[in-house]
């Protein structure tokens, strides 16, 4: 047993390691949205450049982008998803294996190997500049770790409740969407969240499939803003503070689902 | 048997059609076909003509793309351990269940979730040479002789990136660890604590082995991240100065638009081996020391 006076010097101790770490993540935060408040001299709270920034730099037509790109893709990914994991999880034929095995060892290869020959193929699809390409994108990069999430709780889910259904009738579809999926709400949560924020920073792929001026997304606007206004830093910074907020304000809103999904795809990894 | 041949027979195999084309269409075809492009010399409009190996021998040859190699691999030497390690210590500093450690789980996280091109040019205004927050709050502290120019610099601004690149992920690889503490069953410190055991010996016999998961997660994500990063150099240094920073990701990405398209795969085959490779050795290593125990 150690004595009071070390266990609360240890508890001390961890007290202001915690505070000295958050203060270096807060200040760059801290530093940027006093930047966009400021004037160009310096500090003060000038609201109108966040009015300035968003028309200079097209910012809400950029947003819209990202939230359109963000929403659908997210929502072909929750169908597609759920439905392969239930396949996987319940019917393991050896195709269906197979399928699984493919789609866990593409987690291995990062989205930048397959953008160039992905570019070419969408060239010659049209696909460039185009909101279903990016959507269709978006949500195969994030299919392999969504359907492993979701594989994961389906098998957590006692057979016997969707058995019932089909006994009743029901087709493995049917038995699917009425019985299993609202079971698996937390994962959606996740999937809905992680992915949106991770589709609404996409700049990898945006930056090769996205390049006419009124289809860029929020990070393509603040990074042409940038180059254009660099000057302005309180511009830039009221343009970048409008690109984070809404994934900053969602993360916020729905941390707990957040944290759930992470963890859960590590502990089982 | 009659089951398992009844299960067959009712594989709703259309319900995987979605999830199959989207991988097939937009997945495993451009993967193939890039290797196929890669021993081409397309220009990305005109006809391919198949040149064999030849992009691979001018990959080698070049002296750009050799920097590019040995930037991206630097980096990922500094980043991943850097990421794994700062995980972990944060983890372990704030994994204590009190509103103060849930709030300060939260700030550590946030980078993790912001653009991470949106944060480079953040921290692009901070450490700016001359001009940065950091040189001039320096000038007015030590005198106009304070000089911070780490980014114009060639490697003080590869480890710039590598600890820009820490600061955004941590929090990352925190909250994997932090799922994998609360598999750790308290009774288990307790009793060790009875039988005299120090802290020391409580981590490494108790919660090391429980991490292990975690620790599996972690190593793998960042190895793979950390090699094929591309947002936070674009954000910080566009891989200045001059190619001093520049990895193949962006190497790709300028050679693609610069109608080096056939090239281009041929460096990205080059990435995925070199990615490849250390993921296949790292997940052997822990596979046969799983057997072990």
């Amino acid at each position: 047993m150690k004595p009071p006076h070390q266990a609360a010097a240890a508890r001390g101790f961890r007290f202001a390691a915690t505070a000295a770490v958050c203060l270096l993540y807060a200040l760059p935060f801290a530093v940027l949205l006093l930047l966009a408040v400021s004037g160009p001299a310096g500090p003060s709270l000038r609201l109108r450049n966040f009015a300035e920034a968003a028309r200079a730099s097209r910012m809400g037509r950029a947003v819209f982008n990202s939230a359109l790109i963000a929403v659908c893709s997210v929502s072909l990914l929750v169908a597609a998803a759920s439905m392969a994991a239930y396949v996987i999880a319940r019917f393991p034929t050896r195709p269906v294996r197979i399928f699984f095995a493919l789609l866990l060892g593409s987690m291995m290869i990062p989205g930048i190997v397959n953008t160039v020959p992905l570019y070419a193929m969408l060239v010659g699809l049209r696909g460039i500049n185009t909101y279903w390409a990016m959507i269709v994108v978006c949500a195969t990069n994030a299919l392999p770790f969504a359907v492993f999430l979701y594989a994961g709780f389906v098998k957590a889910v006692p057979r016997e409740i969707e058995e019932a259904a089909t006994i009743d009738g029901c087709s493995p579809f049917a038995a699917f969407r009425r019985v299993v999926f609202p079971t698996l709400a937390p994962v959606t949560a996740s999937v809905l969240i992680l992915n949106g924020i991770g589709i609404w920073n996409n700049y990898g792929q945006a930056v090769f499939f996205l390049q006419a001026r009124d289809m860029k997304t929020a990070p393509l606007a603040v990074s042409m803003f940038f180059q254009q206004y660099g000057a302005r830093w309180n511009l830039v910074a009221a343009a970048a503070v409008i690109a984070l907020a809404p994934a900053v304000l969602v993360f916020l809103a729905c941390q707990a689902s957040f944290v759930k999904g992470i963890s859960a795809g590590a502990v089982k990894g | 048997m009659t089951a398992k041949r009844a299960n067959i027979a009712k594989t709703p195999y259309p319900m995987l059609v979605p999830a199959a084309l989207l991988f097939g269409m937009f997945f495993a075809y451009p993967l193939l076909r890039g290797i196929g492009l890669s021993l081409t010399d397309w220009d990305g409009i005109g006809t391919a003509r198949f040149v064999g190996l030849d992009n691979f021998l001018e990959f080698f040859g070049d002296r750009r793309a050799l920097r590019d190699v040995s930037n991206t691999v630097l980096f990922a030497l500094g980043s991943a351990p850097g990421l794994v390690l700062a995980g972990l210590a944060l983890a372990l500093l704030i994994d204590r269940p009190s509103r103060f450690f849930r709030a300060a789980r939260t700030v550590i996280y946030l980078p993790a979730i912001a653009s991470p091109l949106v944060m480079g040019y953040v921290w692009y205004f901070l450490l700016q040479p001359g001009r940065g927050l950091i040189a001039r709050a320096g000038r007015s502290a030590f005198g106009p002789s304070f000089a911070f120019d780490w980014l114009s610099g060639d490697s003080s601004a590869l480890v710039l990136l590598v600890a820009v690149n820490v600061w955004q992920y941590a929090g990352m690889t925190m909250v994997i660890f932090l799922a994998g503490l609360q598999a750790v069953p308290q009774e288990m410190y307790e009793a060790a604590r009875l039988d005299g055991a120090g802290a020391w010996t409580c981590f490494r016999k108790i919660t090391l082995p429980f991490l292990i998961p975690s620790m599996k997660v972690n190593v793998v994500t960042n190895i793979i991240g950390s090699l094929s990063v591309f947002d936070v150099v674009m954000g910080l240094t566009e891989g200045g100065p001059g190619y001093a920073t520049e990895t193949l990701s962006i190497y790709i990405m300028r050679k693609c638009f610069g109608s080096f398209t056939g090239y281009s795969t041929a460096v990205a085959v080059v990435l995925f081996l070199i990615i490849l490779v250390p993921t296949a050795v790292y997940l052997r290593a822990v596979r046969s020391s799983e057997f072990e125990r």
